[in-house]
């Protein structure tokens, strides 16, 4: 795992950054979702301008076989356009939340983007090859004239610079009145779940024109509203559970084979509150931001303001393990609550091994946590920091009075600089970690 | 706190409840009260405010609000507040304080926004008017102010206009039919809040006529989805639309879309409105509609 002691520890390093170096940014260039497809091949991102980039692993070079290849861009297209709503007078912003991948079937590429309210699943493909010599139109493409075709051809396939076609097959649309917060595919791949504050559908990937509700907790009256759901995801293996987040640190597992309408649940996952840590935000910071299974399936991790918490699905009653993540903010939540910060939403995730898990945090700093030593780290994603092949050092953040060298103190974190959405490589030890407008790939280097 | 650019150094702050009921505790839950009153304000100026952001911060709230109940000054005892609908209730009672609360928050909270230190001066209680009134009073009129944004907050009409503040907690189909017992007030000037569609088990409603209650019963039965928004276009209860105005704002009804709790409906092209899909308004025809839209008219002219 990542250490700064050598021996057989990964030392995680920098490999690319994506992006402009600016230090004004574009409001639409800010990346709101990462993720790597099943095999790891392709790495996607979202944008607040609606625009998705899917960047491909090259392969290695033969030159330097010890470092893995890099990640080039391989299609960049328009997914959602901004939207009016003419029944509310209200914009629908175009930003990107949230981005799954669909298991490859073919030689073709699809996934799912998905705005505040509507779904699209989008169709990658690679064209290399040209038809030419049709028999009933010129090269240029003119229709000939009938009269002038004396002779049968038959058109032949020729090479041609590869092109990644990008195109929408479905649009998944009109099923949420509140703002989508999370899509997660079935692993029986024909359906898959969208979630937005207060419900939940289940699509079926080729049915567009209506999906099923399966979790409502919509009060009659909406005075009683005192609860939203945060995240959702379907269990890796069995097709029949998912899981819900909420507001109000709680998560349920519901299975799909009870009832239609899952607003009971299977099971409910609640850590009780520590009465000696009770403050006037203890509710606000307790809300989950992210709640992400194990490949395993065994477990579930869940993300809050100040920790990240692993949950047995086994064991309702408390987590089996907690990390804090930036535990030294614990004294200034009332600025942060005065600032908006603590309403961030931090995403969290699992290396291809379940053994370690990362997430985001101010100053662009990300934390990672082995589960199997219970060591942790805290790195930086920075332009300083970006030299090919440099070895990110270890940062810490200085609590106490003294400050020792290298240390940042509290106060000097930057907390318009936060990592929110981190990807971890389905395999191998390359992580992808968004800052702001830039997009890290950071990768261990092999001893 | 740190913004690009800025240093500064803050004084340890200690948000622990362990003093619960202190003066130091006091100070800090109407400081944090204040400030989420300023920002359920301003989140209330967005054209759409986050649903997570506004129960969260109604919430805290409402925690405050109980624990400020819960903890009772020497000199005057005050009773646990019952349940929001109670809550409401004794804010029907307070209305003269609450206006005033509220704005005393506004400004006092927009003048030390960057400080968390001189929290102290944050009180927004009329605190230097009248001393005897300081510490029970106090807690009634906060009590008081949160029943009164949680009312505003529950009650708004869905789909304003950008410019009339909206709430996030109402619902495109909250159509209850039965009175509940919840209490509509109406705060002054504030466009688009004055019809509520929470039933009014005693009608209250401060800044309410006839008309109000009138309109409301009559959007019991309507697919009022859209209808929502159009008064919050017009204005309702602050504005004097003409006939030919909602004429103009409503749809004719066959192309309102209703969004209920079953999720079969057909696809749209982006921002068209889609047809209406089979649900309690459609059955009695064009008739009953026409009725109501002459109704409605009459109403609207008349406020």
């Amino acid at each position: 795992f990542a250490g700064v002691a050598g021996g057989n520890d990964f030392q995680w390093c920098f490999s690319q950054v994506k992006g402009a170096i600016d230090e004004d940014v574009a409001e639409a260039d800010i990346i709101s979702t990462v993720e790597f497809n099943y095999s790891g091949e392709l790495l996607a991102t979202g944008d607040k301008g609606g625009r998705v980039v899917i960047f491909q692993h090259e392969q290695e070079s033969k030159n330097r076989p010890h470092l893995r290849g890099e990640y080039n861009v391989y299609s960049t297209f328009q997914s959602h356009e901004p939207e009016f709503d003419y029944l509310k007078s209200l914009e629908i912003e175009e930003k990107i939340n949230k981005i799954r991948w669909l298991p490859q079937q073919n030689a073709a590429h699809f996934l799912l983007s998905t705005n505040d309210k509507t779904i699209k699943l989008w169709k990658i493909s690679e064209r290399d090859k040209r038809a030419e010599g049709y028999n009933l139109k010129d090269e240029d493409g003119r229709v000939r004239d009938p009269f002038r075709i004396t002779s049968l051809r038959v058109p032949v396939l020729m090479p041609m610079d590869l092109m990644v076609e990008a195109s929408p097959r479905r649009i998944f649309a009109n099923a949420h009145t509140y703002h989508i917060n999370s899509i997660s595919v079935n692993s029986d791949h024909e359906t898959y779940l969208s979630a937005d504050d207060l419900r939940i559908n289940l699509w079926h990937l080729e049915i567009t024109d209506r999906s099923f509700n399966i979790v409502d907790i919509k009060p009659a009256n909406m005075e009683e509203l005192t609860e939203v759901i945060t995240a959702a995801e379907c269990h890796p293996h069995q097709c029949n559970v998912f899981v819900y987040s909420s507001s109000k640190g709680t998560i349920r597992l519901c299975d799909m084979r009870e009832a239609a309408l899952c607003d009971r649940h299977s099971k409910f996952f609640e850590e009780p509150e520590d009465p000696s840590s009770r403050s006037f935000f203890s509710e606000i910071i307790s809300s989950i931001s992210d709640v992400k299974f194990s490949h395993s399936g065994r477990y579930m991790m869940t993300r809050d303001y100040l920790s990240v918490k692993v949950w047995d699905l086994n064991m309702e009653n408390r987590p089996v393990e907690t990390y804090q993540v930036h535990e030294y903010l614990r004294s200034k939540l009332c600025s942060l609550y005065e600032n908006d910060c603590i309403f961030d939403k931090f995403e969290c995730c699992w290396n291809g091994s379940d053994s370690a898990i990362m997430t985001g945090s101010y100053n662009n700093f990300f934390r990672m946590f082995d589960r199997n030593t219970r060591r942790d780290i805290t790195l930086e994603a920075s332009r300083e920091s970006s030299k090919p092949r440099a070895t990110l050092k270890p940062r810490k953040v200085s609590t106490g009075g003294k400050r020792k060298k290298d240390e940042i103190s509290v106060d000097s974190l930057d907390f318009n600089k936060k990592i929110l959405h981190t990807a971890w490589h389905p395999k191998d030890n390359v992580i992808a970690v968004a800052a702001t407008n830039n997009l890290y790939i950071f990768q261990d280097k092999i001893n | 706190m740190i913004l690009k650019g800025q240093k500064r150094k803050l004084p340890q702050e200690d948000l622990e409840l362990a003093d619960s009921g202190g003066p130091v505790w006091e100070s800090q839950r109407q400081f944090v009260f204040s400030v989420s009153l300023n920002k359920y304000q301003r989140s209330q100026e967005l054209p759409e405010p986050s649903l997570r952001r506004s129960v969260l911060i109604a919430n805290t709230l409402r925690q405050m609000s109980l624990e400020g109940c819960r903890e009772p000054p020497a000199d005057m005892e005050v009773p646990e507040p019952p349940p929001p609908a109670g809550l409401l209730h004794r804010e029907q009672e307070c209305c003269p304080h609450t206006a005033s609360a509220v704005d005393k928050a506004e400004s006092c909270s927009a003048a030390d926004h960057a400080s968390c230190s001189s929290r102290e001066s944050n009180f927004p209680m009329s605190v230097e008017e009248d001393e005897d009134w300081e510490s029970a009073d106090s807690d009634v009129s906060l009590s008081a102010a949160i029943s009164s944004i949680l009312t505003v907050l529950d009650s708004t009409i869905d789909g304003s206009s950008p410019t009339a503040p909206r709430s996030p907690l109402r619902s495109l189909e909250n159509l209850s039919g039965s009175s509940e017992g919840g209490v509509a007030w109406v705060k002054p000037g504030v466009r688009g809040h004055s019809v509520s569609y929470q039933q009014q088990a005693e009608p209250k409603a401060r800044d309410g006529g006839p008309g109000d209650v009138t309109v409301e019963d009559l959007f019991q039965d309507i697919d009022t989805c859209l209808l929502e928004r159009d008064m919050g276009v017009l204005g309702l209860g602050g504005g004097h639309p003409t006939g030919e105005d909602l004429l103009r704002y409503l749809p004719p009804f066959s192309n309102l879309k209703c969004l209920p709790s079953f999720s079969s409906f057909s696809p749209l092209p982006a921002g068209f409105p889609p047809p209406a899909v089979p649900s309690s308004m459609s059955a009695p025809g064009q008739s009953r509609e026409a009725f109501e839209l002459d109704n409605l008219m009459e109403i609207l002219v008349e406020s």
